[in-house]
């Protein structure tokens, strides 16, 4: 019954390679979405794994091969001492402690390296296993087939893994295996398939061509664009970012590729990030982007970090000197849900506290900062910044030359050569009574609210190919979030010869009660990954960068003040009506101040993440994996699991020796092994037909004495031993 | 229950002797017989029914008479007429036939439904009435009717009533190549009926009958004999099911069954085996089961196969 035996050929060897390239499918998404390196080392391993499983018959000796390989590769990888010293099996025994400790702490984040790549190292040891057993022994191709199809289909919709070559390496491999597989199967039925090569290539042939042009077709043939819309949003809210939501997010791993495909949907993500602890609602910057593609953003130079020694700022997006400010202060603390790992600050930052132990480190062109600390995370850790907070005197903004410097002119004035002209021509058209550079930022800041462009963040299109994000907005949707204002509004002013350049960061947040241990004129503000946000920044020589803020429903929250007034008021509303519409936004339109685009927050989220939610993501894939082995040799073993149950079971019987449950268990456990008693079969007839395949003849014996006990309703003669030697007969065979 | 048990398998072999490769319906008959039930064999001529019922006569030391039912036959003439006896000044009362131990009524669907019911009536009561006298009919007795389902020109086939009062109802069929030249080789010298001696007596015949009666059979197998009669009452194709008397000669012939395989209480496997033999002459199926291919046999082989056999044992049993 159990084949243990498989054909050492050719053949066989031929599904085994196939079945482990199918397998390296599996382990190629995983660098990207996971934050796995050295890939090609498990991939060899697992290489030799496959190989040992098909060459080596003894057990022990696979066993001791594969451990060996895995010592090997841990050595490899990680330990600087000669393979096997004396340090470093002590070195491997530390970590092992520390991360049983680890484990009985529940404090995935904490496990090192090792312990995660000897965890993996041993599941491909096991998978290697498994699909030899699968492949060869149990000839079951097609179930793997299916699992990596669907694998890469989840990886593909849900992660920035791209399986479109994977799909076509897949099928291919798979469909010639699969041949393969049932030559093999034809084989062990002793078929006319005779063993002399010949009829291997009249098989394999036909097979291989089938296949080839199958694929070939199918890459050459024209495909329907999906037919449905993206359904990842939908699933995800609809799972209330509990199961996919983390799936989302190690989708958005790699920070730099994220804002280069702006456009979709999103959804609402009410988790506070940090809190801010201010006078007034601020802006908080983080990084801004320069190149826009037509798509998204991206920037022009690589991020340069340069450790903030004195914790005092070199970046500056304006000229102190040039600029009217008010000394300030503010405290941010990063909530305990928050995976945020840049620090964001606000307008006019000079100086910061971080807690001890903690490097900043800042980029001067983008002005992103990074910290890094002891602990690996910034949860509940507090940043004190002082900032001379700008007020922008608009006669002086008036007055700037607009000549700008090379540089400048050179960064920020970029735009891709397919952008519509009409775009340019939208540009040109408002700004036409405009005579500074005040003006025509002004002009265009407005024009949106002005022009019935909605905020919104449902049902928001992506450009479609060779389409313009900024055109599509403009001129076909008109409804979209920050995202669509401020690039659309970034290119507007390029497009007129105005430097701009797309700021990242979030909105004041929330207001909450006031605390009273918080010093006079302090609020406290909740930011959650809702109030994630992008606007503008356009250059005034001598003056530097001042924020605009496009986005309908928004306001700036930078002053600018005009001199002859003498107040300073935000030119297009006064300050008052502002706060009113702020109370207004918040009361009517919660959503609205919520909404604020999250998709850049999420990658920010993401950034961060590489050592916090990847581990426990690695963690949980690990144990599924687990899990899954676990439950394919309970299957694969379920036979000796029965038969463990089965005798447990008979033991309890056979101590008391009753006929009518000694009997009834035969029946059952017989009936468990596929020996099913017939409906309108007598015991009899069962009886006969069960000694006939075990070559015995007590079942008919002991048959006979149940039925005079049940349709006579008489033991007098019962024989105990004569019994128990019957019974021991019969489960001898059973269980044989 | 080793009294008999010598005696039944030399009565079966005494059978076999004359009757070759028909193990079935002679112990199908010798069953009828010892449940005190009556036979109705259904074949075509020549296929040995004579000899069948010649062999168990002689083997139960039992009177052999035989009825040829004609169409001209007359009630008297099976049950028996009074005669004047002039000497005496009286009537004298001659038995008929019917006054054997063991009748074989031959062709009895060739004869008028009048003498048909002369001889039935007497099968179900155990005596006959001529000119107002009574006559009880001896112990045992056991009858054996044959009809030929060939032709139907001229024929009285056996009202429904009247067929279930033969506990079964066999055929015997063509023996098979290898029988016939055996049975060949064995009349080629002399005829084998003359070489069997009886085995037990009329009044050994009639204990073990009793004994029969007696046999303990369970509350599990009676249910079982319950649910398949029940079961061909409820069935689509059936326009009039197993009678309870059908029900009753099931359980008596399983008895019977029981017995001569010497044991002393009944089993499933009796119950099965015997069902078809019992009940399908006692089953009439709707016209259009027929044109569907359904007859009584394939119907009862369905119930057979899809009964609940008792298996273990019920608490309140």
């Amino acid at each position: 019954m159990n084949r243990t035996k498989y054909n050492f050929s050719f053949s066989s060897l031929l599904v085994l390679v196939a079945g482990f390239f199918l397998f390296w499918e599996w382990l190629r998404p995983l660098e990207q979405i996971t934050d796995t390196g050295s890939m090609y080392v498990f991939i060899v391993y697992t290489a030799f794994c496959f190989a040992v499983s098909f060459f080596v018959k003894n057990g022990w000796l696979k066993f001791f091969l594969k451990a060996a390989g895995l010592i090997f590769v841990i050595d490899y990888l990680f330990l600087p001492k000669f393979f096997l010293s004396s340090e470093s099996i002590a070195q491997l025994f530390e970590e092992l402690q520390l991360n049983f400790q680890v484990i009985q702490h529940a404090a995935w984040n904490e496990m090192t390296p090792i312990f995660r790549s000897l965890l993996f190292l041993t599941l491909l040891w096991l998978m290697s296993y498994l699909l030899h057993y699968w492949f060869l022994i149990a000839n079951k191709f097609f179930l793997f087939v299916v699992l990596t199809i669907f694998y890469l289909a989840i990886l593909d919709t849900f992660t920035v893994y791209v399986a479109t070559f994977a799909i076509v390496r897949t099928v291919l491999i798979a469909f010639i295996a699969l041949g393969l597989s049932r030559y093999l199967q034809l084989q062990d039925l002793s078929l006319p398939v005779d063993r002399n090569g010949r009829s291997f290539f009249r098989w394999m042939t036909p097979v291989t061509v089938i296949v080839l042009v199958a694929v070939g077709l199918g890459l050459l043939a024209p495909k329907l664009s999906p037919q449905w819309p993206d359904p990842v949003p939908f699933i995800q809210s609809t799972a209330g970012h509990v199961g996919f939501g983390e799936g989302s997010s190690v989708q958005k791993v790699g920070y730099g590729e994220n804002d280069s495909t702006l456009g979709g949907s999103f959804i609402q993500d009410d988790t506070p990030v940090f809190e801010a602890y201010a006078k007034e609602r601020l802006y908080w910057r983080i990084e801004s982007k320069d190149v826009y593609t037509g798509k998204g953003w991206e920037r022009s130079t690589q991020l340069e970090y340069v450790p903030l020694r004195t914790s005092s700022f070199r970046f500056q997006t304006f000229s102190i000197n040039e600029v009217e400010t008010t000394p300030s202060e503010a405290t941010l603390r990063y909530s305990p849900e928050s995976n945020l790992s840049k620090v964001p600050f606000p307008y006019g930052s000079s100086f910061i506290m971080a807690p001890n132990g903690a490097n900043l480190f800042q980029d001067r062109i983008t002005g992103m900062m990074e910290v890094e600390t002891g602990e690996g995370n910034l949860i509940n850790q507090s940043f004190t910044i002082l900032y001379e907070d700008p007020s922008f005197n608009i006669d002086r903004l008036n007055q700037v030359s607009e000549n700008d410097s090379p540089e400048i002119r050179n960064q920020y004035l970029q735009l891709p050569d397919t952008l519509p002209q009409r775009v340019r021509d939208l540009a040109a058209e408002i700004v036409k009574e405009e005579q500074t550079r005040y003006g025509k930022a002004k002009a265009i800041e407005n024009y949106f609210s002005a022009n019935g462009y909605t905020y919104q963040t449902e049902d928001v299109s992506t450009p479609e190919q060779g389409e313009d994000y900024v055109d599509q907005f403009l001129f076909e949707t008109m409804v979209g979030y920050c995202d669509n204002f401020s690039t659309s509004m970034v290119v507007m002013l390029r497009s007129l010869d105005i430097p701009a350049r797309w700021v990242k960061g979030f909105t004041g947040g929330e207001l909450k009660p006031d605390q009273p241990s918080l010093p006079n004129g302090f609020h406290l503000y909740e930011i959650t990954n809702n109030n994630a946000h992008s606007w503008v920044e356009v250059y005034f020589p001598g003056i530097g960068w001042v924020p605009f803020e496009p986005t309908s429903g928004f306001t700036n929250p930078t002053e600018f003040y005009q001199e002859t007034s003498g107040e300073a008021l935000t030119p297009d509303e006064p300050q008052e009506s502002t706060e009113q519409q702020e109370e207004l936004e918040e009361q009517t339109q919660p959503e609205l101040e919520e909404n604020t685009a999250e998709q850049e927050e999420s990658s920010e989220t993401l950034a961060g993440n590489d050592t916090g939610n990847g581990n426990v993501i690695w963690v949980m894939i690990v144990s599924a994996v687990f899990l899954f082995i676990g439950a394919v040799i309970g299957l694969m073993k379920r036979r000796e699991i029965r038969d463990w149950y089965d005798k447990r079971r008979w033991a309890n019987i056979s101590r008391q020796m009753e006929l009518d449950k000694g009997y009834l268990y035969v029946l059952d456990a017989l009936a468990k092994r596929g020996y099913q008693r017939q409906k309108g079969q007598t015991l009899r007839q069962y009886a006969r037909s069960i000694d006939e395949q075990m070559g015995i003849n007590e079942m008919m014996e002991l048959t006979l004495i149940y039925e005079r006990y049940l349709y006579r309703k008489s033991d007098h003669d019962m024989d105990r031993d004569n019994l128990r030697h019957l019974f021991q007969k019969i489960i001898d065979q059973i269980f044989a | 229950m080793t009294k008999y048990h010598k005696q039944v398998s030399e009565i079966l072999d005494n059978i076999q002797k004359v009757i070759i490769g028909k193990e079935r319906e002679a112990t199908l008959s010798l069953v009828a017989l010892l449940a005190d039930g009556h036979v109705l064999l259904e074949d075509v001529p020549g296929v040995g029914k004579t000899m069948l019922v010649r062999a168990l006569a002689k083997s139960l030391n039992c009177d052999f008479k035989r009825i040829q039912f004609t169409p001209d036959l007359l009630p008297s003439d099976v049950t028996g007429v009074s005669i004047y006896n002039p000497k005496e000044m009286v009537f004298e009362f001659r038995e008929g036939p019917i006054f054997g131990d063991i009748v074989l009524a031959d062709e009895i669907n060739r004869t008028s439904p009048k003498t048909q019911s002369a001889l039935l009536e007497a099968m179900e009561e155990m005596n006959v009435t001529v000119d107002g006298i009574t006559k009880s009919l001896n112990k045992p007795f056991f009858v054996m009717a044959t009809q030929n389902p060939v032709d139907y020109e001229g024929t009285y086939p056996l009202p429904e009533a009247q067929l279930d009062r033969f506990i079964m109802k066999l055929s015997m069929g063509y023996p098979d190549e290898a029988d016939e030249l055996e049975m060949l080789n064995r009349t080629d010298r002399r005829h084998p009926i003359d070489e069997i001696y009886p085995v037990i007596d009329k009044t050994q015949l009639i204990e073990m009958q009793s004994m029969i009666e007696d046999l303990y059979i369970d509350q599990s197998v009676k249910q079982l004999i319950v649910q398949i009669a029940s079961a061909t009452r409820k069935n689509d194709y059936v326009q009039l099911g197993v009678s309870p008397r059908g029900s009753i000669a099931l359980m008596r012939a399983a008895k019977a069954y029981a017995f001569i395989h010497n044991r002393d209480y009944v089993i499933p496997d009796d119950v099965l085996f015997l069902a078809p033999f019992v009940l399908t002459h006692r089953i009439i199926l709707r016209p259009e089961a027929r044109y569907e291919g359904m007859t009584q046999e394939k119907l009862l082989a369905n119930i057979v196969n899809s009964v609940d056999i008792p298996v273990r044992k019920e608490l309140h049993g």
